[in-house]
């Protein structure tokens, strides 16, 4: 019998244990886990259409380049025991090269992720220092950690350097802006920073007052002060601040009486800066307390969370840094990972999504660089880029900003929790995302 | 009247609280043990629980009988016969450090059996899918869920249960007769064994029960959630002085509404609040430890036999024969003169930087040595006070421009400043309430002071660059090996004249009896006093160096608190009183996972290369995961702290002990010489040389 559902076999494979476990316990000696077989060898289908890549091969003196392979290597936070598992970053990016690879490669060379390190625990700078001094690679991909400790190595060594942009670090300065690394769509986090589409969901949301929640540490406070900060920059929302809690203890699992304050000021519309136990526990409080809210949730696009407590968020929003895998009109980025990332046996979801748009960039800055391309030619490219989209996957980046700053015009592609699944919200001309003027003060949507 | 609503509404995180901290106290009750590791079993229920509830969808009893009547008592028994049958006569401190070595090793492996993967939405003990599916009343101001009835009404059991176990049953008595001393129970007829066997079920079953109740409260399974709740829940414990039950009840409630009641009266956005309501239960349970009436007169639970026993073996560098001393010496130059050249020319920047890091690491668990092995205070804050001399470094450099090593000596100072003031009150407490209340201020100042950008720097962590000294930039690694190996080999020399010196001396003196060396004019509260602020000065040392080497100072990155009881357990199980332990675990600790992670790749590169083996053959290999290094890191470092029951002097020590009477042994022999006996085994301190 074979199990061909990951689910089942999982099961099956998680029955084992919990047998074991039980059988080795009631003979009080001492547990010897049997490891569990993993999946076979993959198969990747041959290109059904040909988009090959220039193929010209001409010497290039550069770290992990040979005749026939450009080697990069990644780190991504996999068994660090204060949480955080990214690891299907790794397959993302193995995914697009696959499909480059399958295509012929570039510049006559085959796309290897040779190297995918575990950021384990407080290592993720001496990780980053394996791959510059052992891995002999091009660059740096994915990079999906839970603190980013390494990012100065990246920076002094010059290495073309890819990830999920949720740690400050990949932010630069005027003097120092890290032009090396690259966000999976811009490198500027700005935790602090006044967010048009937050008073637009409101107001689609038909709210007049909001309730503002964070953690008493600086990242989640500095994004409370930014939450509050966009509604009142935007009166025409119509919405104001009623209740705000930037000192929750993190971790908490008890709102009841933020609830009840936000039940007693009439709050409609709620917004956090708090993980994912958080916005659950809040959710099932409003509930309890008969508060009818609706949630902007900024790190719930999350198809497993929908499962779990969907019902939980009906109604609600959720913000997401590309556009959402459930538009009905996919564009070909899209379409191309989805088939690929189910070549390689991967998940659909954030982190592969982070791992491919990681890879993508990198493809596209070697095609840019050409064939007789360096480290500081890929950087120098990927930098001219005024509107990196990965196939119509983002919603376009201008790297000439993106390291410092913000573009005057912002796109945000936003999705509606209804009956359990995500509804991409659209923006003007039909676009699977808003985008508005900063410089105007305005809620008007404009075309990108 | 909004007052009392808040109260109330603070009631069920009270209830959780007091299910937590009834367990811690029912164990040290019960075993004398004050169990850390009650996280570690309760987590297991919980997986078990988790795993069958919900994805092999066995009815609700029969998951909750195996998961919290048949998996948690084997597991108590377990534990008890393997390792806490040997401790029962132990001093407070191989418990404790027992216990976290358990902490860290039993979720790993719970990971290894069970896998890694996220368990989302953990089932709750009731007949719904989500705790929120089941409401009761309905519509009410005050509304409870399936999860809070069940927890509520669980603690409640319980708490009745167990005053009636220890008020009226004969087992009750006779399992604190047997924590009490085993050998004086045994005189009496007790069948010790037994009842303690039955005590770490009892306990077992109430850490399965607390697991299974409270992981409905977080949105996926993790270790951390449950042991962050379980710290915050030990303020109830110590209201209740560790022994009172109903009071550790009440103060498991009262903790609740204290914390629901700031939450709805002080206002939301203060600098005020910011630091108290996170830190609340930390601070209480600091205070207690330091105010309540009592706790600091009452002894701990110690065996009144132990007096019997006879005192530990002196240190090994103490009693070695001279020409030993002169062989290790020169075996040890040798050594680290090859380490040196080894570093220099052949490591990669990689097994470099960890080489660093782990002699940096060896720096800091120096302030250990003199903290917990000379000074016999199990102080769960070094990494705080490393933290501390980090951020000190950090800010000093940021604000003033001094040269970075000018910082570093600022970082000490402040951090043996702060040492010197939480030393004051904390060093007249005992064995477990001293560790509990460094851990209070470890908590204390990671939710209060981290968050404070004049501190930490808040969101981004300050930049702290490479110093230059003379001709020497220390950016390169290299030369920064060199400075690291001055800095630990400085602070060695301290902590050698600080162990042979006046202070040291009283401090061996009051390990060995306090009255004793009371009566011949030590001030022990001032020995200890110096002690722990010159351990907080090495730790801050360590901390700054961490800083350089990282290239900032991230209290994240290097100082969570769980690391700090990682390299307690790890120093403690290696030999708290040897320099050579603390070099050696600073260097496993960053060496070891790298080192395993190679291992375990290796079987896989082998497929890789030979795609013609038999499939057999290679699923085999394929089943070892480099990512089991990490995992199976910790688990050896747990089982280390274990080991700490066997050899309470290290197993460095130990090991060195046994290879020096060895070869002690062989010397005799052909030497025809009888009349020298061997190291530790009854040798005075003035056999021999003194240096490490």
């Amino acid at each position: 019998m074979t199990m061909t559902n990951p689910r089942q076999r999982r099961r099956c494979s998680r029955g084992i244990a919990a047998t074991v476990l039980l059988a080795t316990l009631a003979l009080v000696v001492s547990a010897c886990g049997n490891s569990e077989s993993s999946g076979g060898s993959t198969t990747i289908a041959a290109p059904t259409e040909s988009t090959a890549l220039d193929q010209t091969n001409v010497p290039v003196d550069q770290p992990g380049v040979t005749p026939t392979e450009i080697r990069v290597g990644g780190v991504a936070s996999v068994t660090n025991p204060l949480g955080g598992n990214y690891g299907e970053a790794f397959t993302g990016a193995k995914a697009y090269f696959e499909k480059i690879n399958s295509e012929g490669g570039i510049y006559g060379r085959q796309l290897q992720l040779v190297a995918e390190r575990d950021d384990k625990i407080a290592n993720n700078k001496a990780e980053v220092e394996a791959l510059l001094s052992q891995g002999d690679v091009f660059a740096v991909l994915p990079i999906a950690t839970l603190l980013f400790g390494g990012a100065d190595a990246l920076v002094e060594a010059g290495v073309p350097s890819f990830g999920w942009t949720i740690n400050p670090e990949w932010e630069g300065t005027p003097e120092q802006p890290k032009a090396n690394l690259f966000g999976q769509n811009g490198s500027f986090l700005c935790l602090g920073c006044v967010q048009p589409q937050v008073p637009w969901v409101a107001k689609q949301a038909g709210a007049t007052k909001a309730g503002v929640l964070g953690y008493a540490v600086p990242q989640s406070s500095q994004c409370a002060d930014g939450w509050e900060k966009s509604f009142q920059e935007f009166p025409e929302a119509g919405v104001e601040v009623a209740f705000k809690d930037s000192s929750l203890s993190y971790g908490t699992t008890d709102f009841s009486v933020q609830v009840s304050k936000m039940k007693d000021a009439g709050v409609d519309f709620v917004i956090t800066c708090i993980d994912t136990t958080g916005v659950v526990n809040l959710a099932k409080e409003l509930k309890k307390q008969g508060v009818e809210a609706v949630q902007f949730l900024p790190n719930a696009y999350d198809q497993e969370l929908l499962e779990e407590f969907g019902d939980l968020f009906e109604g609600s929003y959720a913000s997401v840094s590309f556009i959402p895998l459930e538009v009905s009109d996919k564009p070909q980025g899209m379409q191309d990972y989805l088939t690929w990332i189910e070549q390689v046996g991967g998940t659909p979801g954030e982190n592969s999504i982070v791992g491919w748009l990681n890879a993508a960039l990198l493809v596209e800055g070697l095609r840019q660089a050409g064939p007789e391309f360096t480290q500081q030619k890929v950087i120098d490219a990927i930098n001219a880029d005024t509107n990196w989209t990965a196939d119509g996957f983002l919603t376009g980046v201008d790297w000439t900003v993106a390291h410092t700053g913000q573009s005057p015009i912002t796109c945000t592609p936003i999705v509606k929790i209804e009956g359990s699944t995500f509804v991409p919200q659209t923006g003007k001309d039909d676009k699977p995302f808003v985008c508005f003027d900063r410089q105007t003060k305005s809620l008007d949507l404009v075309s990108q | 009247m909004q007052l009392l609503e808040y109260a109330i509404r603070g009631v069920p995180t009270g209830c959780v609280f007091a299910l937590l901290a009834v367990g811690l106290v029912l164990t040290y009750k019960t075993s004398g043990v004050f169990n850390l590791a009650f996280a570690g079993q309760a987590y297991v229920s919980a997986i078990v629980y988790y795993e069958l509830r919900k994805e092999l969808e066995w009815p609700l009893v029969a998951a909750g009988v195996v998961s919290i009547l048949i998996v948690a008592p084997l597991i108590g028994l377990l534990l008890e016969r393997v390792l806490f049958r040997y401790l029962r006569s132990a001093g407070s401190m191989a418990k404790l450090v027992t216990s976290l070595g358990l902490l860290i090793a039993i979720p790993e492996i719970a990971k290894l059996v069970f896998g890694s993967e996220t368990r989302k939405n953990p089932p709750p003990l009731w007949w719904v899918r989500r705790t929120d599916e089941w409401l009761w009343p309905e519509g009410a101001t005050f509304v409870l869920d399936a999860g809070q009835i069940a927890t509520m009404a669980s603690t409640l059991i319980v708490v009745v249960g167990l005053v009636v176990l220890f008020r009226f049953t004969n087992l009750g008595l006779r399992m604190r007769a047997v924590v009490e001393s085993p050998r004086l129970a045994e005189l009496s007829g007790v069948d010790s064994e037994r009842v303690s066997m039955a005590a770490w079920m009892l306990s077992s079953v109430l850490a399965g029960l607390a697991g299974v109740l409270v992981a409905p409260l977080f949105a996926s399974l993790n270790p951390f959630d449950l042991f962050t709740l379980l710290v915050a829940a030990l303020a109830a414990t110590v209201f209740g002085g560790l022994t009172s039950i109903p009071l550790t009840f009440l103060g498991g409630i009262l903790l609740g509404v204290l914390q629901a009641v700031l939450a709805g009266t002080l206002p939301t956005d203060s600098v005020l609040t910011n630091g108290l309501r996170p830190s609340l239960p930390f601070v209480v349970l600091f205070l207690l430890l330091l105010f309540r009436p009592g706790l600091r007169s009452t002894r701990e639970l110690a065996d009144p036999l132990a007096t019997v026993d006879a005192p530990p073996p002196p240190p090994v560098v103490r009693a070695r024969p001279p020409w030993v001393a002169t062989g290790a010496r020169a075996f040890g130059t040798v050594a680290a003169l090859i380490a040196f050249l080894v570093s220099w020319f052949v490591l990669d920047q990689y097994w470099l930087g960890l080489a660093i890091s782990g002699l940096i690491l060896s720096v800091t668990m120096m302030s250990l040595i003199v903290v917990v092995g000379m000074g016999g205070m199990l102080s769960l804050c070094q990494a705080a006070l490393a933290a501390i001399g980090a951020f000190a470094l950090a800010q000093v450099v940021q604000a003033t421009g001094v040269p970075v090593v000018v910082g570093l000596v600022a970082g000490v100072l402040i951090a043996a400043a702060v040492g010197a003031l939480l030393a004051v009150p904390v060093v007249r407490l005992d064995g477990v309430y001293l560790a509990l209340a460094t851990l209070a201020f470890a908590l204390m100042f990671q939710s209060i002071f981290v968050p404070l950008s004049w501190v930490s720097g808040g969101a981004v962590p300050i930049s702290v660059p490479r110093p230059v000294v003379g001709p020497l930039d220390l950016s390169d690694d290299r030369y920064f090996l060199v400075f690291v190996i001055v800095c630990a080999t400085a602070t060695a020399l301290v902590v050698i004249r600080l162990r042979e010196g006046t202070t040291g001396r009283f401090l061996q003196a009051l390990q060995t009896s306090d009255v004793a060396a009371a009566s011949i004019g030590i001030n022990g509260p001032r020995a200890r006093v110096v002690a722990f602020t010159i351990a907080a000065g090495i730790a801050g040392f360590g901390g700054g160096l961490t800083a350089i080497d990282l290239g900032q100072a991230s209290y994240e990155a290097s100082f969570p608190y769980l690391i700090g009881l990682v390299w307690v357990a790890l120093l403690v199980s290696a030999g708290a009183r040897s320099i050579q332990a603390a070099v050696m675990s600073g260097l496993f600790f960053f060496l070891f996972p790298a080192l395993l992670d190679k291992l375990f790749a290796l079987p896989g590169n082998w497929v890789e290369s030979n795609p013609d083996a038999p499939s057999w053959v290679a699923s085999i290999a394929n089943a070892v995961q480099p990512t089991w290094a990490q995992s199976v890191a910790f688990i050896l470092f747990g089982i280390g702290a274990i080991t700490y029951a066997k050899h309470p002097e290290g197993s460095i020590e130990a090991q060195t002990t046994a290879s020096i009477n060895a070869l002690v042994r062989r010397v005799e022999a052909r030497n025809g010489d009888r009349e020298q006996a061997p190291v530790g085994a009854g040798v005075g301190p003035g056999a021999g040389g003194s240096t490490p």
